[in-house]
């Protein structure tokens, strides 16, 4: 699920690339990119910002021709995914590129079997959100990092190619946003099943002292 | 030789070599405010490849980092740069604070020189702390900056009159905070 798509301005027509940050440079990337627009833009404090979920979370970073120019972090709870720390760099604002990682970010949910997205909005958004089909949960306003927020969600259309108990297991295995390619641990079936670690050796006799 | 220290409101200012990788974080978090945030530097040229052969100096406001510089070492000298405190944390010295960290650092090591590169606008402010252009007749470099050297130790310090106290990441922003200082 990798996707790479043309956008559309007449004037320049970046390539936007979107995918999981699946190693430490593109986790990087993500936290960067995080500190640039909330620290760098918004004034949020360090630990506010790197609040102690980004190691139970999916990273989603998006490049503009090769450059990191935005990013995602998505948490999965029972009943829904929620979108959060979604940021743009400024100097690629006004592309519409949010648009691409969010429907990006609906489509994964979904193939992992996911039918509702949630959001904690900036009041200041919600115009914007609402386009993509995001509705409030209910009228309550919450504060938090110096902001208004809004709880917002929307239903995803359910996936038939879902990742469910039924899916073969080896699909369950393979990265998560390459679901439709064979994946590294397919291909080490192929040296077979020799299982090979160490030989059950009998506990030492213990001896007290 | 000055003691120089920071403080912000009462609360002092201090530094600390990154030791751990939520420390480097920290670091990169700071710069990438300030560089990426502020400066729309782009990703790859803030950070190129030699932030894992360098030592990170992060400055903290209780736990709160505020301020980081990168320090290169090389056999004739070591290299100070990436050097940013973030807006809100301007005009308290701790950009100052991070440079004296880096020379006691360099002083630790047996290290005899400190090189860095700087805006021309930003020259006197440094012949104030006591660098020297390597090369007065040496123009600019392809990214605009002129190159400084400063000795670890006994450096001459210049009474400058005109030599400003700060130096600024951006003009306008820098200015604003000034006053609130």
């Amino acid at each position: 699920m990798t996707t790479t798509t043309t956008m559309a301005p007449p004037a320049l027509t970046p390539v936007v690339t979107i995918k999981i940050a699946s190693t430490s440079d593109e986790m990087l990337q993500c936290y960067a990119l995080r500190a640039a627009v909330f620290m760098g833009e918004q004034a949020c404090p360090y630990d506010e910002e790197f609040d102690g979920n980004d190691y139970t979370a999916t990273h989603v970073i998006m490049y503009v021709d090769g450059e990191p120019a935005g990013s995602m972090r998505l948490r999965w709870f029972q009943s829904f995914c929620k979108f959060e720390r979604c940021v743009v760099l400024r100097r690629y604002r006004g592309l519409g590129i949010h648009h691409a990682i969010n429907a990006w970010c609906k489509d994964f949910a979904r193939r992992k079997g996911y039918t509702k997205a949630y959001i904690h909005l900036q009041k200041r958004h919600m115009p914007m959100m609402e386009k993509e089909g995001f509705r409030r949960v209910d009228d309550t306003v919450f504060k938090f990092s110096d902001h208004e927020y809004y709880a917002i969600y929307c239903d995803l259309l359910p996936s038939p190619d879902a990742i469910t108990l039924d899916s073969a297991p080896m699909v369950v295995n393979r990265p998560e946003d390459r679901l439709d390619e064979e994946g590294i641990l397919e291909l080490s079936a192929e040296r077979g099943a020799s299982n090979p670690h160490a030989p059950h050796a009998p506990r030492a006799e213990r001896h007290a002292n | 030789m000055t003691t120089i220290s920071a403080s912000i409101d009462g609360e002092p200012v201090i530094t600390r070599t990154a030791m751990k990788m939520e420390d480097s974080l920290q670091a990169f978090a700071v710069r990438a405010a300030c560089f990426i945030g502020e400066l729309d530097v782009p990703y790859t040229e803030e950070f190129d490849g030699h932030d894992f052969g360098a030592t990170h100096i992060v400055a903290y406001l209780g736990e709160e980092p505020v301020g980081t510089v990168r320090m290169r070492w090389f056999q004739s000298f070591a290299m100070p740069e990436r050097l940013c405190v973030i807006q809100r944390f301007r005009g308290h010295e701790v950009g100052r604070l991070l440079i004296e960290r880096c020379r006691t650092l360099a002083e630790s090591r047996g290290c005899n020189m400190l090189y860095v590169h700087v805006l021309p606008r930003d020259k006197v402010y440094w012949e104030k702390q006591g660098w020297r252009c390597l090369d007065p007749d040496a123009p600019p470099a392809l990214n605009g900056t002129i190159a400084l050297v400063r000795p670890v130790k006994d450096a001459e310090v210049v009474q400058t009159e005109q030599a400003p106290e700060v130096v600024m990441l951006r003009q306008d922003t820098a200015t604003a905070n000034l006053r609130r200082a």
